[in-house]
């Protein structure tokens, strides 16, 4: 389903060239729970980032359901994102003026759907991360559990095909990621849904179906 | 498109009522500003331009003056004229007058200007003049007397005339005027009027009948005639009746009378308005865009996660957008209660000029323009900054 091939990062830094991805091909088939784990600075937020679309690679491609998307213009790889995808971020990564219900609907009300739709769904989903009584605070009265809880929630609000969460439990406590890495574990069981979550926490590993380890920019298991 | 739209504003409508509320306010306070000085100026231009054009049909030209065609001097014939004109519906009276030239003198003061004959009874029915008597009386039929403008009077003092000027001369003074035809003749001074029309308090006046003895000879003709329609009546429709009525001779509106200089001047002030118009437009776009700018490199990191989770650049923007109409919505509607309350004032209170007092216009019409262009250049304030932004690399945006 996702198909990564010979993908290189280069970033300049003054003079220097470096080489965050260096060739890295992997493919990885639907419904897998995927850890990419590694050192820091061995590429695996940078290789996630290329499989989210949330940036170019110097070369090599990647494709997700048969689409090239490294070849797709900006404003279509925003839709793809917002159609194919749902991101847990590190920081949370809530808007700060909305609400935890806002923040969760904001991605339904982009694709479209009705007020009554993105309600219903919306509380389900609070409610599947034990938050609906938390709805309608904001982002600054919620604890950084709550937030990363309500920052799940809008990832998978949209049902996404591939679930892109990049170290979610990082600044979390063990009951929090526990909680948080139970709830992927969960919706990948139970809807099929492909998970690639970079960690570099060893008691995350027996979660995931598969690991990949990054090394220097390359893959060097998995 | 509709669901961007309402994400949009749903954005925007949490950002104004979650984010800071001073800012908001200033915001809303400068279009306010911005908003009271493009109407200021242009409603200022345009009282003075109503003042011109008051005076214009007030003390110069009446509603209607019928002048000889441009190869001729005078018009001929003019008590039949005035007949034929006084018959016409919708005219409600005609005034004929002669000018000829000559040259005022008091105690070593000249003047030269035209020396206007009237009938004393028709001018009051088609001018104001006989309003505006600050000394003295206005004439009587068959006055033997002169009526003096007030710059033609002026003072003793020189400093205080804007030109030659007789120096200071008073009702019951004597004046002694050389016309062009050689007649020298002296004129006790009957009355002294004040319109503070340039054109106007510039002027000399005697009776028709001295006239006839000035010229030596009963005058039928007349150098203009001048027609004031009943009240409220389209003067075209009157203009179109009169050469119906057959008047031969160049019938023309005030508007169409007015002299080029004055034509200038309103060209003048338009030209004025639109500076002022286009410096207030500029003056919205950098502060509204300094503002917007500075919010959206503040809320750089917000705009990537956006942009992240796959709100498009289009709502994205929009959302800036809409921020940016709200706040001119409410400063726009605070600028034109400024405006009504200055109305107020200023109706009481008119600035002075020289040639006149001006009240202000306030036109719904022109404000509502005015706000169109303010709402265009407000959007264009908010939208390049975001513009700007949402171009910029997710990853780079979501860094801050």
């Amino acid at each position: 389903m996702i198909e990564v091939t010979d993908l290189q990062k280069t970033y300049r830094m003054g003079d220097v060239l470096v080489h965050a991805l260096n060739g890295v091909s992997v493919t990885i088939a639907k419904g897998d729970f995927i850890g990419i784990t590694g050192a820091s600075g061995s590429g695996k937020s940078t290789l996630l980032h290329m499989i989210g679309l949330l940036d170019l690679p110097t070369s090599g491609s990647v494709t997700i359901s048969g689409e090239d998307v490294t070849a797709l213009p900006d404003y279509q790889r925003t839709l793809f994102r917002l159609e194919w995808l749902g991101y847990v971020f590190q920081e949370y990564a809530l808007m700060h003026d909305l609400t935890a219900f806002e923040n969760v609907a904001l991605p339904m009300m982009a694709r479209g759907v009705s007020e009554d739709g993105i309600r219903d769904r919306v509380l389900h989903m609070l409610d599947q991360v034990g938050l609906r009584a938390r709805a309608d605070h904001l982002p600054k009265e919620l604890s950084g559990g709550e937030q990363q809880r309500v920052a799940v929630a809008r990832g998978l609000v949209n049902d996404p095909e591939i679930l892109i969460a990049d170290e979610p439990c990082a600044n979390l406590d063990s009951e929090n990621s526990k909680a948080v890495l139970d709830l992927f574990a969960e919706i990948n069981r139970e809807r099929g849904q492909t998970v690639l979550m970079v960690s570099h926490e060893e008691w995350h590993l027996p979660y995931f179906d598969r690991v990949i380890r990054l090394s220097d920019g390359k893959i060097v298991e998995g | 498109m509709l669901s961007g739209a309402r994400v949009s504003i749903f954005l925007a409508s949490r950002a104004i009522l979650r984010g800071g509320k001073v800012g908001t306010l200033l915001n809303i306070l400068i279009i306010a500003m911005v908003f009271t000085n493009m109407i200021l100026l242009s409603a200022i231009i345009g009282g003075a331009v109503n003042l011109f054009h008051d005076q214009t049909i007030d003390y110069v030209t009446s509603d209607i003056v019928i002048r000889p065609e441009r190869d001729e001097r005078t018009l001929f014939h003019v008590d039949e004229l005035l007949d034929r004109v006084n018959r016409v519906p919708r005219a409600a009276r005609a005034s004929a007058r002669y000018s000829i030239g000559g040259t005022l003198s008091h105690e070593g003061s000249m003047v030269s200007i035209p020396i206007t004959a009237f009938n004393p009874r028709d001018e009051i029915e088609v001018t104001k003049i006989h309003e505006h008597i600050v000394e003295g009386d206005f004439l009587s039929p068959a006055d033997d007397g002169i009526l003096l403008g007030q710059f033609v009077a002026g003072h003793e003092d020189p400093g205080l005339d804007f030109f030659e000027s007789l120096g200071g001369v008073r009702v019951g003074d004597s004046v002694e005027v050389m016309f062009a035809n050689g007649v020298l003749k002296t004129y006790r001074v009957k009355g002294i009027y004040s319109t503070k029309s340039y054109q106007a308090d510039y002027m000399a006046f005697i009776s028709w009948e001295e006239m006839d003895a000035v010229l030596g000879t009963r005058n039928t003709e007349a150098t203009e005639v001048l027609v004031r329609a009943q009240s409220g009546e389209d003067l075209d429709l009157v203009k179109l009746r009169l050469l119906q009525f057959g008047v031969q001779e160049r019938v023309e509106t005030w508007n169409e009378a007015m002299t080029q200089v004055i034509a200038d001047s309103m060209e003048t002030f338009s030209i004025i308005d639109k500076i002022s118009l286009a410096v207030s437009l500029i003056i919205a776009i950098v502060v509204i865009g300094i503002v917007f700018t500075i919010k959206t490199i503040n809320q750089r990191h917000q705009i990537g996660i956006q942009k992240a989770i796959g709100i498009s650049n289009r709502i994205i923007i929009g959302s800036y957008v809409a921020q940016v109409l709200f706040i001119w919505l409410f400063g726009s509607l605070a600028g034109m209660v400024v405006v009504n309350l200055l109305l107020l004032y200023f109706s009481a209170n008119p600035l002075e000029f020289p040639d006149g007092d001006v009240v202000p216009v306030f036109e719904m019409a022109t404000m509502l323009e005015n706000a169109g262009w303010l709402a265009g250049a407000s959007a264009l304030a908010g939208f390049l900054p975001a513009w700007r932004i949402t171009r910029e690399n997710t990853l780079d945006a979501m860094r801050g």
